[in-house]
């Protein structure tokens, strides 16, 4: 494979769970929600899902594991940051150092004898898959990693600002008050909107250990999870720039480890860095007006007047 | 006929603010029913209650002859009740068409949209673009948008709360025939205003709240006028200053001010205030005005003639394109708030919910943000003397709220702007105070007290820039009214002069002087 090829292809499979896990995120930031858990519940799905195919062999028992724990994740996170008003970052970053202790003692505890769990194997689609460079990197994914870009696309359509979804979301996000008083229901959409958050990730997390590489490694995500939710703020909160960010971030992963091969010799620290640079140069509005949801980290409750 | 709704022994509290007591209701459908009451007696709270934004503590509550307790806004709305409410409530990143399809989500699609609308414009008058996002709209606009959103859902009882606050006349006029309609097709309207020329107008029964309680009811051919504002403010209508009489009708004319016999040494100076805009001609089209000591100088026109950008020229808020806006001698046309207010300028904004207070912080800590200096002691805030600094204003300026550490949000809107007011008038030294509709949204004892301590601060040597929709609150306060077309004032009008009325309102349409 040449060098091109192989980038592209490892841009493509790093980027596959960054784009499904920030499309969820999209949506819940959207509805002014921001989960900082997003690597926390990645992790737990991605180990679920591994200790789910090594136990039953299976790796689709491994994915259904994974989805229940994402959701069961979610379901804490959303009750703290929803229900009960907490602090959206607190709650975030301290489920995230959970989820990095919890898994790291279960993988020691479970994976006695390696590590390597049964997964899912590439289907490359007829045809689409000959196209050369691009068609193996492209068309060569397992199921998941097909699942995963399908449900990427349809909840971008979904919740676009054209949908009765979209706007109901959009409302909630920037005036929770006024979505409130327009019948909206505003804490109900934005639990959903949370447990989504916790499918989309475990998604990505059980991509990692089951579609791509076939084990549960100690902190195996290492920091995609906090990737994704650099990318909605790249994205300025706006489907399609923000699946892009997904897929730049991809790549300059990937061009971590074929930047040799090209002759490039930066140092891997700027390469690790690029994707957060993005962030920040699109946060600082340097590429036009940056448009946080307003009402965004803001919990809502009725008589609490705004 | 059993009535519309029924309210008995309603109560709520708020911790400890008992913001309604016993309150007993009832509205019969057909009919607009006002509700009237000072600045915290509890009109907000009746409504909010009624809409579900609030759950009452204790009493009962029926709507057309069936138990009623919505648990929330969206339950109410379910059951046929739509309200505006005292604080603009559409989403600013929409535009409108989306703002009113949230309300019909499930329902409407865009093109049924297009036709309810419009026949909701042929029905009351209310035109509204579909297309225009709501954040530039006027404020009269913006009104127009949130009762065609009430009117899509074709409501049984249609919940108003000060929606004419906002508006100038002819807006107000537009509303209340709106409200009569919808009452004559056998609806119920409930009306919360502070203006009985309001009440005269569009009202058939009315009832007055004072600290919570129910101060009297009934049709209004049962109450004069004396008594409905001793019913509000229990003080005689006679007590009050003249303009009063003239802001319950607006027909009337009030005796004009004694002009000063001399006009002080000049005070600011307005030299060719330019703004332009993206789009159309400039929005200010060379300004000039001179402000001399202890004069008040009125500002008329029609909403949207470049009266509230030349507020936010002179405050800040926005940065003119060209001329000069100097204060004592002092260029201030490009400095910062911090140096405006040093150099002693007070300005009371428009909007003061928006851009005049933080709600989220307290009584005290509203009052005294940009002078937290002087309660600076060893380098930490002297919290005390905060404290006791708030206490006297909320006292002398008649704030309602439970104390200097109350969060503002949880005063009532009249008091929000009270706060807003007394903090603008304490700058020392004040030299110059730009007051925006400094009324709007007050009770009449609280407009009373405004207009007395903008005539004080006159008194006292201060320059007085005062922008008004309420033309007879001009020709009382101010010694000569200019009036804004197109981005220029034109005048001045002497408001002693016979015919000035006339006068000001040939000005607003553009005839030359
Ligand atoms: N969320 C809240 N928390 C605490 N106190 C509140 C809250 N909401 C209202 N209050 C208090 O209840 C009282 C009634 O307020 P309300 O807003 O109903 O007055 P209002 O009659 O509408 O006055 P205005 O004419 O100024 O709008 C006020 O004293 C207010 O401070
Ligand atoms: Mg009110």
């Amino acid at each position: 494979m040449s060098a091109f090829a192989e980038l592209v292809d490892g841009g493509v499979r790093l980027a596959i769970p960054l784009l499904v896990a920030s499309a969820g995120e999209l949506v819940s930031e959207r509805a002014g929600v921001l989960n900082m858990s997003v690597e926390g519940i990645m992790l737990t799905g991605a180990f679920a899902g591994a200790v789910g195919a090594h136990t039953t062999g299976s790796a689709s028992a491994g994915l259904l594991c994974a989805l229940v724990a994402g959701l069961l994740a979610a379901a804490l996170q959303a009750v703290l940051s929803v229900t009960l008003r907490a602090d959206q970052i607190v709650t975030g970053v301290a489920a995230n150092a959970l989820a990095l202790g919890a898994t790291t003692y279960g993988a020691r505890l479970y994976f006695t004898e390696g590590r390597t769990v049964p997964g899912f194997d590439p289907v490359a689609l007829p045809l689409l898959s000959d196209i050369p460079v691009i068609g193996p990197a492209l068309f060569d994914q397992s199921v998941l990693g097909y699942g995963c870009v399908l449900l990427t696309v349809l909840l971008a359509v979904l919740f676009g600002r054209r949908t009765g979804f979209g706007l109901a979301v959009t409302a909630i996000g920037a005036d929770a008050e006024t979505a409130d008083r327009s019948g909206l229901p505003v804490n109900a959409v934005r639990f959903g909107a949370v447990l989504l958050v916790g499918v989309t990730s475990a998604l990505a997390g059980a991509h990692l250990a089951l579609a791509d590489v076939h084990a549960f490694t100690d902190n195996l995500t290492a920091g995609a999870g906090y990737l994704a939710v650099a990318a909605v703020i790249a994205g300025r909160w706006r489907a399609w720039p923000t699946l892009a960010a997904c897929a730049f971030f991809g790549l300059a992963q990937a061009l971590q480890f074929a930047a040799p091969a090209f002759g490039i010799h930066l140092p891997t620290a700027v390469l690790v860095m690029s994707p957060y640079l993005l962030a920040v140069v699109a946060v600082s509005g340097l590429v036009g007006a940056s448009r946080a949801p307003a009402g965004l980290t803001r919990p809502f409750a009725r008589e609490a007047r705004a | 006929m059993e009535p519309a709704l029924e309210l008995t022994g309603v109560g709520k509290t708020f911790g400890e603010v008992r913001a309604l007591d016993a309150v007993d209701l009832t509205v019969r459908a057909g009919e607009v029913h006002c509700v009237l009451g000072e600045n915290g007696a509890g009109k907000s709270t009746l409504c909010n209650l009624v809409f579900g934004s609030a759950a009452l503590d204790e009493g009962e509550m029926r709507l057309y002859g069936a138990p009623y307790r919505p648990r929330r806004p969206a339950e109410a709305l379910r059951l046929g009740v739509a309200m505006v409410h005292q604080h603009f409530s559409l989403v600013p990143e929409l535009t409108v068409g989306e703002n009113l399809l949230l309300a019909e989500r499930a329902r409407l699609r865009p093109p049924d949209l297009t036709g309810r609308v419009k026949a909701i414009e042929e029905e009351y008058g209310l035109a509204v673009d579909l297309a225009a996002p709501v954040a530039g709209l006027p404020v009269g606009e913006r009104q127009s948008v949130e009762i065609v959103k009430c009117l899509l859902r074709d409501p049984r009882l249609l919940l108003l709360d000060e929606p004419t606050a906002v508006l100038g006349p002819a807006e107000v006029r537009a509303l209340l025939a709106t409200c009569r309609r919808v009452a004559e097709t056998g609806r119920a309207v409930v009306l919360v205003t502070h203006k009985l020329g309001e009440v005269e107008r569009a009202g058939d029964a009315a009832t007055v709240l004072r600290g919570g309680k129910v101060a009297g009811s009934g049709p209004l051919a049962g109450f004069s006028r004396d008594e409905l504002v001793r019913l509000m403010v229990g003080r005689e209508l006679a007590d009050l200053d003249p303009l009063l009489a003239a802001g319950l009708d607006a027909t009337e004319a009030p005796a004009p001010r004694t002009p000063r016999e001399t006009a002080g040494e000049p005070v600011a100076r307005l030299r060719g205030l330019r703004l332009r805009s993206d789009h159309g001609p400039d929005v200010l089209d060379g300004v000039d005005l001179e402000l001399r000591a202890g004069e008040i100088v009125g500002v008329a026109g029609v909403e949207g003639n470049g009266q509230s950008e030349l507020v936010a020229v002179l405050s800040g808020a926005l940065s003119a394109d060209e001329g000069v806006f100097e204060l004592d001698g002092v260029d201030l046309t490009r400095a910062a708030p911090a140096v405006r207010t040093a150099a002693g300028l007070g300005v009371i904004p428009e909007d003061r919910h928006h851009e005049g207070c933080v709600t989220g912080m307290s009584v005290a800590e509203n009052l005294f943000l940009g002078r937290l200096r002087e309660f600076r002691r060893f380098g930490l805030l002297d919290r005390k003397a905060m404290r006791a600094g708030a206490a006297r204003a909320v006292a002398e300026h008649g704030i309602r709220a439970s104390g200097p550490d109350a969060p503002l949000h949880t005063l009532s809107g009249g008091n929000q702007q009270k706060v807003v007011v007394a903090r603008e008038l304490a700058l020392d030294p004040l030299r110059l105070l730009i007051a925006a509709q400094p009324t709007r949204g007050l009770d009449i004892g609280a407009v009373d007290a405004v207009l007395t301590r903008v005539r004080d601060a006159a008194a006292r040597g201060a320059a007085v820039l005062v922008v008004s929709s309420e033309l007879a609150e001009l020709l009382t306060l101010c010694d000569r009214v200019m009036v804004a077309y197109r981005g220029r004032l034109l005048g001045p009008v002497a408001p002693d002069a016979p015919g000035a009325r006339d006068e000001i309102g040939k000005l607003m349409l553009g005839a030359a002087t």
